[in-house]
């Protein structure tokens, strides 16, 4: 061991290769003889393709291939529903979707040629409301319906729940949908090579999850295809598999057998999806009068856009995931997803934890002034502890809710806040909370949540690792280089993390599930100790000693028997390779944690951890103008043990303000399903100016499950800002407003119902 | 983008004969924050891009206490807003530029391309009504001057005539007695563009508001005066109760935008509220208290 590096606030070990604007990202990439495409976009959310001309686009000198859905694979890819193609073949489901590709010597051909491309379009009845997709004579989105999912739970006896509830209150809420937003759009480069191998350098969230797509949407075999992550500006969920681009680009490359470069426009990431899944809640639940819930009931209407995605495994978690976080008993869900002829939606940072999210704690705070009970106090009271086993079946080995609880409430001074009079004036300021869990790692995409790193010691005494884990900018990369660095007893910067190459990294399911330090910090501890172990084990023949006398010290191995007993770290490492029988050192190690899958009532304990948090805001609403101004905000996070607090800080910080967009400023607007805002001035993130001075908290409970007793930050931190945020508007100027985002219509509106009201 | 040619005449004659040359198919180009999004999302697509780049003098802000404010066309708002003449002179002004958009479109915009471009969701055009500017506009056929609430004509429409430039803007020597404010609402916090704006001239006699210039931008096609509040004002001592009747008499009167930012009714609320605030600003009167 060396001075302590985990727990240190250091900054991302990729901060300067970007910051200088050395890191390479997909779209950088450069391959000799490299082509550019660009795509064909459905104006119409339903139409047949009757025909496709592409003659006039092939003639114009530049022009190397124009394909459409005729040349596609016939072979549908997807994740449990296979309903996709490289290119729509015969019929659009949503404006936006791709119907053909040009590969043109430059981006600027390519985009002239798309105009010379005449589609017959045969428009058909669309089904733009999620509402009525159910009903009987709704235009079908697929064959088979409009139901692309359903999920029934039920727990407990929900009815004797509410029969002896003290109280009971049900409201429906409904939450939309929130562009992803990441720095960098997709773009991919694709080669393939004289052997016909298939190169994919990418912008993604696990290599082996898009080889696996590929694979399969291309028709050909896994090993024939090799992807590389180049540098990720960002993912936030929608670079999972469920980005459309990386799929085209692919194979445009083995049509032209050339390479090629797809590199969307901010305007074509907006269109072609990976937003949010936008969805309707209905909650339902009882309480004694000392705060307990008795009773819940859940009705959930998910929309998933044209096509599944992974938006079923996304309403699994709005459905369930947050019952977990509280002491019940009883509970029923059903919840359903339709299809609609609109962009697909999906995985988003927080996985439908966001949604549910809203619904939960609007209804806590409700519920509380019913009781005359103070907020925190009911999530106090009904808060799941450490070692308890949830309704579901998760096995709470760490909870810091409680404490997260406690922060919250004395930095936003919520006391004294809650008790001040309630404004009169034009702008009124009001305070609200909410509380979240998250899981660190889910036993979900097969009976596998493995991770497994290879660790290479060099000669000089500095390491490499080999993993295809990815570091989307959450800092992945980070986190497996302190704990590497600090097991070896060597300097950070004597770590080098290989971009994840399915060729060369041992198999991983990469950044999603908040899964990455509990299972690949744990691989990494695992790998660094056992190299640590073979080091120590040659230095200890080296230098005629016990191995157990030994430890590296700052790149130094010694004895802590006899001082005179040491040895650079280099001088060992170069020992383990030249002497008879030796070799470098290069150990792997993989680390599966305790889960299971989920049975299929949905119960059993699938994470190895889980996290919590909670946050605190304060809202100035402008009564005249119904603008909301978020003023203060507080947000805690137990993460289990902070392996990087800096990095958790961003993390808690960068959620925050993502939710005060999504809850607030963001707000995807639709014209006949064509999207009308599909730029950054018009579809309104957060600015610097439009957020106060963000602070967050860390509440370390050590999970006995997390390497070093970390958990997974960041996915947590995303879920609790709508609500506080609401609950927030509701205490400045008693308006609940149940439907996100909040817009100043809203608000003037609830202003103008409360005066009517108060005056009938 | 359509490809085109970018041409650097140095003077600005050389511009006025291009312009003329190449007639339709040609374009101004000053910052080009407005003009680039523009060729990019295909509304435009010159073959001749002239850059005013290298026309210096167009950049220059002089003041003297005579004449009054000259602003080159070229001035970016950054410019406009840390010109030290500006700010002592001309604060309303200086606080408008100093507040629109973004760093990144202040560094870069100009505060001619924003008037020639004419988008209604902008600041500068109410700002300078109320403040009585000019432009001058020079083209083939000599200079000619406008006062700028002729200059806009309509959404994205303007009286330039083909082949004519604006070259700087002009603003009547500051009256020790006359006073001004600016205001712009943010939909959001998070927005760039106002929704509406509001802006408002007068002559302080006793306390007594006298040639009241009350003209609104943003929330209506072009910035538009508000005559009958200007008339309902003139010699009315500013109470809270003035304020929120000439509010309500502005939110009337306009006619206003309808879009993505805003429908109707929620842009003449805003009005509304940012009409009384700006008159009770002006009067030293506290908003904040009571709605109206
Ligand atoms: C994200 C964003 C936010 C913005 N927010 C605001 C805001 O809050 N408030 C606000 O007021 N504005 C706002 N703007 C608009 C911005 O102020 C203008 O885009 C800018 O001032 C235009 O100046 P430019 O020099 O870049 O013009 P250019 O883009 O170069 O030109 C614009 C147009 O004017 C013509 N033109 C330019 N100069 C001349 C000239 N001298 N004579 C004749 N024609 C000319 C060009 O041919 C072109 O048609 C915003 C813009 C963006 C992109």
């Amino acid at each position: 061991m060396t001075s302590a590096i985990v727990g240190e606030p250091l900054p991302q070990v990729s901060a300067q290769e970007k910051t200088l604007g050395r890191a390479i990202y997909s779209g950088d990439v450069k391959v000799a003889g490299m082509l550019h495409a660009k795509l064909l976009r459905s104006p119409y959310s339903h139409a047949v393709i009757r025909s496709i001309d592409t003659s006039a686009a092939e003639a114009l000198p530049g022009v190397k291939a124009v394909v459409t859905g005729a040349d596609v694979p016939e072979r549908a890819w997807g994740v449990a529903h296979k309903q996709q193609h490289v290119l729509a073949r015969g019929l659009v489901r949503f404006a936006g979707e791709e119907v053909a590709a040009v590969v043109a010597v430059s981006e600027a051909v390519a985009q002239e040629a798309l105009d010379l491309i005449v589609v017959e379009y045969e428009e058909a009845g669309a089904l733009l409301d999620p509402e009525g997709a159910l009903d009987g004579g709704a235009p079908k989105v697929h064959a088979e319906g409009n139901l692309a999912d359903e999920i029934n739970i039920s727990r407990g006896d929900v009815e004797a729940g509410f029969a002896g509830a003290d109280i009971v209150h049900e409201a429906t809420y409904r939450t939309h949908s929130q562009y992803p937003g990441y720095m960098e759009p997709m773009a991919t480069v694709a080669a393939t090579d004289g052997t016909g191998k298939l190169t994919v350098w990418t912008s993604t969230q696990s290599v082996f999850l898009a080889r696996q797509r590929l694979a399969e949407a291309l028709d050909r075999p896994v090993s024939t295809i090799r992807v590389i992550q180049a540098t990720v500006g960002g993912g936030f969920g929608a670079k999972i598999v469920e980005e459309r681009s990386s799929v085209i680009a692919a194979f445009l490359a083995t049509v032209v057998d050339r390479p090629v470069r797809v590199g969307l426009s901010r305007l074509d990431d907006i269109q072609s999806g990976c937003f949010s899944v936008p969805t309707r809640i209905h909650l339902k639940m009882g309480m004694m009068r000392d705060g307990r819930i008795v009773a819940k009931d859940v009705q959930v209407l998910a929309d998933c856009g044209a096509y599944a995605g992974l938006a079923p495994e996304v309403m699994l978690v709005t459905a369930m995931r947050s019952d977990n976080m509280q002491r019940i008993e009883n509970v029923r869900t059903k919840a359903q997803l339709v299809y609609t002829h609109t962009m697909p939606r999906g995985a988003f940072r927080g996985f439908g934890g966001t949604q549910m999210s809203f619904a939960l704690n609007s209804h806590m705070a409700v519920m509380a002034d019913m009781l005359g009970m103070d907020a925190i106090e009911l999530h106090r009271k009904n808060a799941i502890r450490t070692g308890d086993v949830s309704v579901h079946g998760w096995n709470i080995g760490s909870c810091g809710l409680p404490e997260c609880l406690d922060q919250v409430q004395a930095a936003i001074g919520w006391d004294e806040k809650r008790a001040r009079p309630k404004g009169t004036g034009v702008l009124r300021r009001g305070v609200g909370m909410a509380a979240v869990m998250h899981v660190s790692g889910n036993r979900t995409m097969g009976n596998w949540d493995g991770s497994t790193v290879v660790l290479k010691v060099n000669e000089d005494g500095r390491a490499v690792i080999l993993t295809a884990e990815s570091d989307m900018g959450q800092g992945a990369n980070t986190m497996l280089s302190q704990i590497c660095a600090q097991e070896l007893g060597i300097p950070l910067s004597h770590v080098t993390v290989q971009a994840p190459d399915t060729d060369s990294a041992p198999y991983c399911l990469g950044s999603i599930a908040s899964r990455v330090t509990v299972n690949a910090g744990h691989a990494m501890l695992k790998a660094a100790r056992q190299a640590q172990g073979q080091i120590l084990e040659a230095a200890a023949e080296k230098l005629g000693c016990d191995a157990d006398e030994l430890s590296i010290v700052d790149g130094v191995v010694q004895s802590n028997k006899n001082g005179n007993l040491f040895a650079p770290l280099p001088e060992i490492c170069r020992y383990h390779i030249f002497r008879r029988g030796g070799e470098g050192i290069l150990v792997r190690a993989t680390h599966d944690p305790q889960t299971v899958m989920m049975d299929k009532d949905h119960y059993g304990n699938i994470a190895p951890a889980y996290s919590f948090a909670a946050q605190a805001v304060e809202v100035e609403v402008d009564t005249e103008t119904g603008q909301v101004r978020v003023v203060d905000t507080y947000l805690s996070d137990d993460c289990g043990k902070a392996i990087n607090p800096l990095a958790v800080h961003g993390q808690s910080n960068g959620a925050a303000v993502q939710s005060i967009g999504w809850t607030l400023y963001e707000h995807l607007q639709f014209e006949d399903g064509r999207v009308m805002n599909g730029n950054l001035a018009d579809y309104t993130m957060p600015t610097a100016e439009s957020v106060p001075t963000i602070q967050s908290g860390i509440v370390e409970s050590n999970d006995p499950n997390g390497p070093l007793g970390a958990k997974g930050a960041s996915e947590t931190a995303i879920l609790p800002g709508a609500p506080a945020i609401a609950n927030a508007v509701f205490d400045a100027i008693g308006v609940r407003i149940t439907d996100l985002p909040i817009t100043p219509e809203k608000i003037l509106a609830g202003l103008a119902a409360k005066e009517e009201s108060q005056h009938a | 983008m359509r490809e085109f040619e970018f041409l650097e005449p140095q003077t600005l004659t050389e511009a006025l004969a291009m312009m003329s040359e190449y007639e339709d198919d040609a374009c101004v180009y000053a910052g080009g924050t407005a003009l680039l999004l523009a060729m990019r999302q295909r509304m435009l697509s010159p073959g001749f891009v002239v850059s005013l780049g290298k026309l210096d003098e167009l950049r220059e802000i002089t003041f003297n206490p005579a004449e009054g404010l000259r602003i080159g066309a070229l001035a970016r708002h950054s410019d406009v807003a840390r010109a030290p003449d500006v700010q002592a002179h001309y604060p309303m002004l200086a606080g408008m530029a100093g507040g629109l958009a973004n760093p990144q479109v202040r560094n870069q915009g100009t505060i001619g391309g924003n008037l020639c471009y004419a988008d209604p969701a902008t600041d500068p055009p109410s700002c300078l009504i109320a403040m009585d500017a000019e432009v001058t506009i020079a083209g083939p056929g000599g200079e000619r001057r406008l006062p700028m609430r002729e200059f806009v004509v309509d959404f994205f429409t303007t009286a330039l005539e083909p082949g004519e430039i604006l070259t700087h803007i002009t603003l009547p020597p500051p009256r020790p007695d006359r006073t001004g404010l600016y205001r712009r609402h943010l939909r959001t916090p998070a927005e760039h563009r106002p929704v509406a704006n509001v802006a408002l001239t007068f002559r302080d006699v006793n306390g007594v508001p006298e040639d009241v210039r009350l003209v609104i931008g943003a929330a209506v096609p072009v910035a538009q005066s508000m005559t009958r509040a200007e008339d309902f004002l003139t010699a009315r001592a500013i109470t809270l109760d003035v304020a929120a009747e000439a509010a309500a008499m502005v939110a009337e009167d306009i006619d206003p935008i309808s879009d993505g930012r805003g429908e109707e009714a929620f842009r003449r609320q805003v009005v509304r509220a940012i009409t009384r605030r700006i008159l009770a600003e002006a009067a030293g009167l506290n908003w904040k208290d009571a709605a109206a």
